[in-house]
């Protein structure tokens, strides 16, 4: 071909094209702002319309709470500096002087009225995901604009735990905001140390200082969230220095991610994956003798339960399938944080003597039994249920792995078509999980929404109503340990890890602070000193 | 008036394919699962909640009923509010559909002209060293899945040299109401590396065709006679080759075009390039219908508009399409 070709010519231009681009300087970091790649995506700016993580860890720059839960869970001064129960059935709330919303105006004990009505009386399912929090006040009254009383039902001792969950909005000039009106641009109004600049559902949130914060300036002018779901992407955006910080790191990225210079943080999450029988069928679907004849619930027999606890070896779990990032499990939550007993330990697996429990339970053979689970869901959560499958195979019980995707599970579970799952759950405190796995199901009590395997245990029902009828304190501590001490002898479910909140960040940031709950915020960030 | 009734047969046809796809489309995410469980959080849900959340939903009704309602909505404009979301389906796929549109015209931009021309050119030089080197490396680029090319464009192109942006759509300006990237530089920048996953596979199967077709085109007696005449090789390839060859060409670019548009969902994942197939797939995977519904409704349309585009240009193209009709 002759040069001047038209070919030649377009192949040229391209090149010339490409070139002039490729000798812009690629992403140049501006100063002084916060990046973060995170995997919680923020759905709706109504922060009173679903209670997810996704939603509310990247609200809490804009909202605050009366009552901050602190990284080891202990209550503090939010909104309110301080809080008293008055009676049995009354809690006061002083609140915090001198605190401006972003538009300007006071935060007064009406702002604490508002919200609470917002949520109980006005929000309308599906937006429905706080209303249990605050089912049990029966009124609110403002005596003065910074002192607030709540009356309830009946003996609440823990509301303020209630309350730490809920973001204080302001009173707007008449009626209530809509969630259409506030996920549509009406800028979300908060006391928070940042103020919204501009969000895209699922994609991005993007924030600046507020700069009249009562708690003084904040450590960032500028915060930028960048909703990426997929693990790898995340990974490779900080190890390219497009984000400083990024979250849900999985364990297997970490070593790389040490290799290459950034930094890792990382702490027991305050939640657990376990398994649950389900105890309440006289059969069960999957569970059969060796021949495949159906056979009665064996997992009624508190020895069957004690024998399968035995043989799962939890060190595979944390040390193999997550890399160490994970806290093997004998309770409801890591035993450094408050109402766990320090009883209960994880023992190593022992084949033997739960081979000779399962036969004086009248299984010498064994038995076959579906394991079920969520695929993708929580980390680890596919591949525990192949370890826990070979593990159990040495004492004779075939398991057959079964995983499926969140929704599948969640389906398949509620029409009852599983014998044994793989779960997980978390919550604000211990009595929370205990009250929901544990409890027996009782619609009056609200207690056992999770426990879809219908675990009843009279005794350990009293013992929990009792210790959430005690204030919070040691006392409160003592008797849900106590509580937990005496279910967990019955073995209803087996405990499997903690996994690790795991964060990686880069050079701009100094340290991170974890937060056993999960948040990811630029409050747990601080700026690198120079 | 032949147009018209070809016109109005189309449209009729349209009509029944988008009916048959709601139908297989709603009945499929209906049985994959229960949405309620993505929309309450489980972990922390009483049944009471998941009851009320259920009922709000309209999830309680049977499942021809909720069919129904869907298509009374739809044919008044309405495509429900996102489950997930809570804002109206169809607002949400329109406002990631700048961010796909962009992606996959600049894909085609460089796709289709860089597949012809090496096409042409190997074309031309059947069995020459270029041809080889054109053919054996169209069918590897054909062959390698989308997910590794993205990822090692990732390795190569952000981590190992940092050149580029791993992922993200990097700034965007506003035009007409909508955000697009390719009007910054920072947004170009950050198109480079997933226009490029979505291209290479693009320009391959488009070279290939466009290959076959010029060794049939030279082959033939015009061609010949062209030569004899004394034209030019380069005038003969461009003037009288490429219409020849260009009616299959413009049939692929279009499926292309309609595919990268619904279903770039792997490019979409892996550079977090916030567009409509990323949205597709996360809303199958958190059932959030009304939300799928409006994509598959949206692409549906998208396909049958490109179809019928692609049609009309080829009356354009093929004087012999042209005299028929």
């Amino acid at each position: 071909m002759k040069p001047g070709s038209p070919f030649r010519l377009l192949l040229l231009s391209m090149l010339v094209t490409l070139l002039a681009v490729a000798s812009v300087p690629a992403g140049q970091v501006r100063a002084q702002e916060l990046r973060i790649a995170t995997a919680y995506k923020l759905m709706t700016l109504d922060p009173h319309y679903a209670n997810l993580n996704e939603n509310t860890s990247l609200l809490s720059h804009i909202y605050e709470r009366l009552v901050y839960q602190d990284e080891h869970l202990d209550l503090k001064p939010g909104l309110a500096i301080s809080w008293r129960a008055t009676s049995a059935t009354q809690w006061e709330f002083k609140l915090r002087p001198n605190v401006r919303f972003h538009n300007g105006s006071a935060f007064t004990a009406d702002d604490v009225v508002y919200t609470v009505e917002r949520i109980r009386d006005f929000l309308k399912p599906p937006s429905g995901g706080f209303r249990s929090y605050v089912s049990e006040i029966k009124a609110v009254s403002t005596p003065d604009p910074l002192t607030v009383v709540i009356d309830t039902n009946g003996n609440v001792p823990n509301l303020p735990l209630s309350l730490s969950s809920i973001f204080v909005m302001h009173r707007p000039g008449q009626g209530f905001q809509t969630t259409d009106e506030l996920n549509a641009g009406s800028p979300p109004v908060g006391t928070g140390p940042y103020r919204f600049q501009s969000w895209s559902s699922g994609e991005m949130l993007k924030l600046a200082r507020n700069d009249d914060y009562w708690g003084g300036r904040a450590a960032w002018p500028e915060v930028t969230f960048r909703v990426i779901e997929s693990p790898a992407a995340r990974v490779a955006a900080l190890a390219t220095g497009a984000v400083d910080v990024a979250d849900a790191i999985p364990a297997r990225d970490v070593a790389s991610l040490k290799q290459r210079g950034d930094r890792i943080a990382s702490i027991s999450a305050a939640r657990i994956n376990f398994l649950q029988f389900d105890v309440g069928r006289e059969t069960l679907p999957g569970v059969t003798d060796k021949s495949g004849t159906p056979i009665p619930n064996p997992f009624k027999i508190p020895s069957v339960r004690w024998a399968l606890a035995m043989a799962t070896d939890r060190g595979v779990l944390v040390d193999k399938i997550l890399a160490g990032y994970a806290t093997a499990a004998a309770q409801v939550f890591p035993s450094s944080l408050p109402g766990t007993s320090a009883n209960l330990q994880v023992s190593p697996p022992n084949y033997d003597e739960a081979k000779a429990l399962l036969a004086k339970a009248g299984f010498p053979g064994g038995f076959n039994v579906v394991l079920a689970g969520p695929a993708g869901r929580y980390p680890g959560d596919g591949e525990s249920l192949q370890a826990i499958a070979q593990s159990w195979a040495r004492i004779g019980v075939s398991v057959q792995p079964a995983a499926y995707p969140f929704s599948v599970f969640n389906t398949k579970r509620a029409a009852g078509d599983f014998a044994l799952w793989y779960g997980g759950t978390s919550g604000e405190a211990v009595d929370i999980i205990l009250h929901a796995l544990l409890a027996s199901p009782n619609a009056d009590r609200g207690t056992g929404a999770l426990n879809f395997g219908h675990y009843r245990n009279a005794a350990f029902d009293a013992m929990l109503a009792k210790a959430e009828s005690i204030p919070d304190g040691p006392e409160r501590n003592k008797a849900l340990a106590d509580a937990t001490d005496f279910v967990m002898a019955d073995q209803p479910i087996i405990p499997l890890y903690h996994f690790h909140h795991i964060v990686a960040y880069g050079p701009h940031v100094g340290s991170y602070v974890m937060h056993p709950r999960g948040w990811t915020t630029a409050m747990q960030t601080l700026p690198a000193t120079e | 008036m032949a147009l018209i009734s070809v016109a109005l047969g189309r449209l009729s046809q349209s009509v029944l394919l988008l009916f048959a796809m709601s139908l297989i489309g709603f009945i499929g995410i209906h049985s994959i699962g229960n949405p309620v469980f993505n929309i309450v959080n489980i972990e922390t849900a009483t049944p009471d909640d998941i009851q009320r959340a259920t009922i709000a939903l309209g999830l309680d009704q049977p499942v021809w009923r909720q069919y129904a309602l869907f298509l009374d909505n739809v044919v008044h404009g309405n495509f429900g509010t996102s489950y997930i979301y809570h804002q109206p389906a169809l607002a949400l796929v329109m406002s990631k559909l700048p961010a796909t549109l962009e992606l996959a015209c600049v894909a085609m931009l460089v796709a289709a002209p860089a597949g012809t021309g090496v096409g042409l050119l190997a074309g031309r030089r059947k069995g020459g060293l270029f041809d080889r080197t054109a053919l054996r490396s169209s069918v590897f680029a054909l062959s390698i899945p989308s997910f590794w090319l993205s990822m090692m464009l990732i390795l190569l192109g952000a981590i190992l040299t940092g050149w580029f942006p791993s992922g993200g759509r990097g700034a965007t300006a506003s035009f007409m109401g909508l955000e697009w990237s390719v009007l910054t530089k920072d947004g170009l920048w950050h198109m480079i590396l997933p226009t490029l996953a979505l291209a290479v596979p693009n320009i391959a199967s488009i070279a290939r065709l466009s290959r076959s077709g010029t060794i049939e085109v030279e082959s033939l007696d015009f061609t010949r006679f062209c030569r004899a005449k004394g034209l030019s090789p380069r005038r003969i390839l461009f003037r009288h080759t490429l219409p020849n060859i260009s009616v299959p060409i413009m049939t692929i670019i279009g499926l292309q075009f309609g595919g990268m548009l619904a279903f770039a969902v792997v490019v979409e994942s892996i550079f977090s390039w916030p567009g409509v197939g990323k949205l597709l797939i996360d809303s199958i995977q958190l059932l959030d219908r009304p939300v799928v519904m409006a994509t598959l409704t949206f692409i549906s349309v998208a396909f049958i508009a490109l179809n019928a585009f692609v049609d009309l240009f080829h009356a354009v193209l093929d004087p012999r399409v042209r005299l028929a009709s």
